[in-house]
């Protein structure tokens, strides 16, 4: 394991820098799978693999970035490991936010808000802890196809194979899904800054 | 649920137009919900506003994604 040589790649440092990305890679893998023991495996597959095939790390990118890309095909061997459990509706993703949104003949029952343009805000990491917080709140089963989309960046057909469901079933929760983290964001992050239009 | 039965209809409610919207974040929508929601923009602030929410919601992940993958996160 630990070659006397100074080759970035191989050395301790390599494996001590590869450990010391470990915490951030257990947050995403949490984030993603909403189970510790598959983001645990998820996790040391990743860590493994780097450390079995350093050779795979070009150099030119960043450790980490290789390293999340490295996590991402890990994270998905979980998920479809795991997919009959990891498709289980819990009561919150069964809620229909429809009808709170809605009434009865379809229409807002209260005005969706002008946001404004916030696209500075979108380089704050003050922003991004919000936006993380919102996506973490989502039940279980939305955060995880809600996530497959946004952060794997999976195609719907890509998920529902995954999955094993129906696309159907994968639109009704993305849909809740981006309907709840919109007003989340409401609350969190633009209720208190938009006083004047 | 789908795109069809809101296509069948020919005044969409702001309910099917925001289904039509974040479903079209998915895949490409026929040409009719397309011009459906059109519509429906010209004559609904509430939609138009909706409508511009879930672009800001796209354009934030995108960011998340690049702070999360890359230096940030």
């Amino acid at each position: 394991m630990t070659a006397p040589v100074p080759d970035p790649k191989t050395g301790p440092s390599f494996a001590a820098q590869v450990e010391a990305l470990r915490p951030q890679l257990m947050r995403f893998a949490r984030s993603q799978l909403r189970n510790d023991a598959w983001a645990e495996d998820a996790v040391s597959d990743t860590l493994l693999a780097a450390l079995e095939k350093p050779q795979g790390f070009g150099g030119q990118s960043q450790l980490k970035t290789w390293l999340v890309g490295v996590l991402k095909h890990k994270v998905v061997d979980q998920l479809r490991r795991h997919s009959r459990e990891a498709t289980i509706l819990t009561l919150d993703d069964g809620e229909d936010l429809d009808e709170s949104l809605f009434d009865a003949t379809g229409h807002w029952r209260h005005a969706p808000q002008d946001w404004g343009n916030p696209e500075a805000s979108f380089g704050q990491r003050q922003f991004f802890e919000v936006l993380e917080a919102c996506c973490d709140q989502l039940p279980s089963t939305q955060g995880r196809v809600f996530m497959m989309r946004e952060w794997l960046e999976l195609e719907t057909d890509e998920i529902c194979k995954e999955l094993q469901i129906t696309s159907t079933n994968l639109w009704v929760l993305l849909h809740r899904a981006r309907l709840r983290l919109r007003e989340c964001l409401q609350i969190r992050w633009f209720a208190g800054r938009l006083e004047q239009p | 649920m789908n795109n069809l039965d809101a296509a069948m209809k020919i005044l969409p409610t702001c309910q099917d137009v925001t289904r039509l919207v974040l479903e079209s974040q998915d895949h490409a929508l026929p040409p009719l919900a397309r011009l459906q929601m059109r519509l429906h923009w010209l004559m609904c602030d509430r939609c138009r506003h909706f409508r511009k929410q879930a672009a800001l919601m796209r354009q934030a992940m995108r960011g998340w994604r690049a702070y999360r993958d890359g230096d940030g996160g």
